[in-house]
């Protein structure tokens, strides 16, 4: 681990330039995670002490003043990620006009961390649908795969499971000590019966990775199921909201056609979470076991990016291209999800200026700060700024935006056109939606993608006699465009 | 404002994809249509013994278009479509061939590939209505095909000879 002058500041994480609700704020992040009554790990105690009296002299202004003299001067934060920031536009036009700016965050870990990481402990709870239509080669490929994935557990891993139908079981508590053997018969025992309440189910979960959390660990839960959840939508997102606040993640799989994935993405979402597509039982085993991988390659779990915006500036749409691609929830702050230590994490976020916002000469398009929680270091990150600010001109010169932001609204596009149409089948436009479609369709046969273009052109067919998408059409469709955003690499 | 060519729907300013067709709206010269004006260098008019090697002095590629004696060179790109410009086209061809009577010998709007890879050249012809012929033997669509130094290649009827460089 390189050396980090140990200092108030680092201590709680903090720039020099940190204001006093800064200090405040990170001081109780810090005081939570490290109080005796909940700490964990060696030496978090020793921690805790340091952190209260950073606070004492931090927060007073005159004791800050006096320590502040005698500190040596600032040396340049040794960065723990790498972060680069691509923007479509330096520069506004002054008309009043609405005008779109595009912004590609990427987030890598810093090569010195890169080569010390280890691969992480998990706490992982896998919430599993029991109802009975997952009865036959689903649940038997759930079971398969828990089975194997418990072999690979390392000692320090914690795993539980627990099943659903009409009410939550926990097949296996979550436990430090895991007696493999003893697990893998519960496991076998699982039997299908009733129908599909998720809220059970995640509740039951969210408990068992909870009685274990730990800010050193993966926490995260994995959803599996085949079906819609009635009535408690809202009641589930309001769950996965106070997950993702306690540094729980949840993904899900959805297997089959009947699943809700508006849903379901929406609830990974909303953790930084990702969700995936099962179309074939034998997709269980590949997905579940590069989930995780995933997990144990995590350089730093839900990161975030809190912002404020000036009067007249929106954040239109929010897509996580890798690791995992997903659309991100417009919240704030926005759960960005993980950086691994292969993937770096990247983020494409569309703006929207309004007339309005351009009163002056320069407009500031967002200020935020990214949160980043890793493990490699023990004591915390200091939060990354992310200012821009535009210029705004009467004549502004002509400009290409940076290949990369180009490559991946080429593909983002796709997918947003994907999205268009089913809200113009769901609205009752049919020809719209056909002919959304079929531009779709063109432009997926001009990069080869065949196979999905086809399923695009079965699909027109089925709008243009029945009104209607085909049951797995919707989202053969809109898994496959999102795919086409995977890097070179992971597609192979 | 933006106005997109092709589906004539209105996007905000700053806007790269249209929103609705999926057509890029930012000129960025690399990917745009090429067009070959009547006046690319004229082979029939020069000495009978032409080097063809002499083609262009940067590109890797050149395509002797064998009925009207036109050569074209590409230097920047290391793979391009071959087809012809129509209204209400959604996909652009890298290269249109229209100036070279491409709809009368039966190019498609979008006929082939043609790609520098590892060293070698392919053709890939991507579903045309007409075929794709090397050396008079038709190709299978979608699969590549190396091109060596002179073949002849026909789009439907229009026939060129590969100069590689």
């Amino acid at each position: 681990m390189p050396n980090r002058a140990e200092n108030y500041y680092s201590i709680l994480g903090l720039l020099r330039s940190a204001e006093q609700h800064d200090i405040r704020r990170a001081y109780l992040r810090a005081a939570k995670r490290l109080h005796p009554d909940t700490n964990n790990g060696p030496g978090e105690t020793e921690l805790f002490l340091d952190v209260q009296k950073a606070y004492q002299v931090l927060s007073d202004p005159s004791k800050r003043a006096t320590y502040d003299a005698m500190l040596p001067p600032e040396e340049d934060v040794i960065s723990v990620v790498n972060q680069r920031v691509l923007i479509s536009r330096r520069e506004l036009s002054s008309l009043k006009e609405t005008q779109l700016v595009y912004l590609l965050i990427d987030l890598s870990p810093a090569e010195e961390y890169k080569k010390n990481a280890s691969s992480v402990p998990m706490n992982i709870c896998m919430v599993v649908d029991c109802s009975t239509s997952m009865k036959g080669a689903n649940l038997d490929k759930v079971k398969a795969t828990a089975s194997q994935l418990i072999q690979n557990l390392k000692p320090q891993d914690i795993f539980s499971v627990v099943t659903f139908n009409d009410r939550a079981e926990v097949i296996i508590p979550a436990t430090r000590q895991a007696n493999t053997l003893k697990m893998d018969n519960r496991i076998q025992l699982i039997q299908t019966s009733g129908g599909t309440e998720i809220l059970h189910g995640l509740r039951a979960g969210l408990e068992e990775v909870s009685r274990y959390r730990n800010p050193s660990f993966i926490n995260h839960i994995i959803l599996l199921t085949d079906g819609h959840t009635y009535g408690d939508e809202q009641a589930c997102y309001d769950l996965a909201k106070d997950a993702a606040q306690r540094g729980i993640g949840i993904s899900s799989l959805g297997i089959g056609n009947d699943w809700n994935d508006i849903f379901l993405d929406q609830l990974a979402s909303l953790t930084g979470g990702h969700t995936m597509l099962v179309s074939q039982p034998k997709d269980i085993e590949r997905l579940l076991t590069e989930k995780f991988a995933t997990f144990s390659n995590t350089f730093a779990e839900n990161v975030t990016l809190e912002y404020e915006l000036d009067e007249g500036i929106e954040i239109s749409y929010v897509f996580r291209l890798q690791p995992e691609t997903d659309p991100i929830v417009m919240e704030n702050p926005l759960r960005l999800g993980p950086i691994l230590l292969a993937w770096p994490l990247s983020i494409l976020i569309e703006f929207i200026v309004r007339p309005h916002a351009l009163k002056d000469e320069l407009v500031t398009l967002i200020h935020g700060q990214l949160g980043i929680a890793t493990n490699v270091n023990s004591l915390p990150v200091p939060p990354m700024p992310i200012d821009i600010t535009l210029i705004v001109k009467e004549n502004i010169s002509p400009t290409v935006p940076p290949p990369p932001i180009i490559q991946a609204l080429s593909k983002l596009t796709l997918y947003r056109i994907q999205e268009k149409a089913r809200i113009e089948v769901s609205a009752g436009n049919y020809e719209k939606a056909t002919a959304h479609l079929q531009r779709l369709a063109a432009h997926l046969l001009s990069q080869g993608e065949r196979s999905l273009a086809k399923t695009v052109m079965l699909e027109i067919e089925n709008i243009e006699k029945k009104n209607t998408y085909s049951d797995t059409g919707e989202k053969n469709i809109k898994y496959g465009t999102r795919a086409l955003l995977w890097p070179e690499e992971k597609k192979s | 404002m933006i106005v997109c060519q092709n589906c004539k729907s209105q996007e905000p300013d700053g806007t790269i994809f249209c929103s609705e067709c999926g057509t890029q709206l930012m000129e960025i010269n690399s990917v745009q249509t090429q067009k070959f004006a009547e006046n690319a260098d004229d082979l029939h008019g020069t000495a009978s013994n032409v080097n063809l090697r002499i083609a262009s002095e940067n590109s890797w590629i050149s395509l002797h278009l064998l009925d009207s004696g036109k050569i074209l060179p590409f230097s920047d790109r290391k793979e391009f479509t071959l087809g012809r410009l129509s209204d209400n086209q959604p996909i652009e061809p890298d290269v249109d061939l229209s100036p070279f009577k491409a709809f009368d010998n039966g190019v498609s709007r979008l006929h082939a590939v043609i790609r520098y890879k590892d060293g070698n050249v392919v053709m890939v012809d991507v579903g045309s209505s007409n075929g794709t012929y090397i050396n008079g033997i038709r190709i299978l669509p979608n699969i590549e095909h190396p091109l060596r130094h002179g073949d002849i290649v026909a789009l439907g009827k229009l026939k060129m000879q590969i100069i590689l460089s």
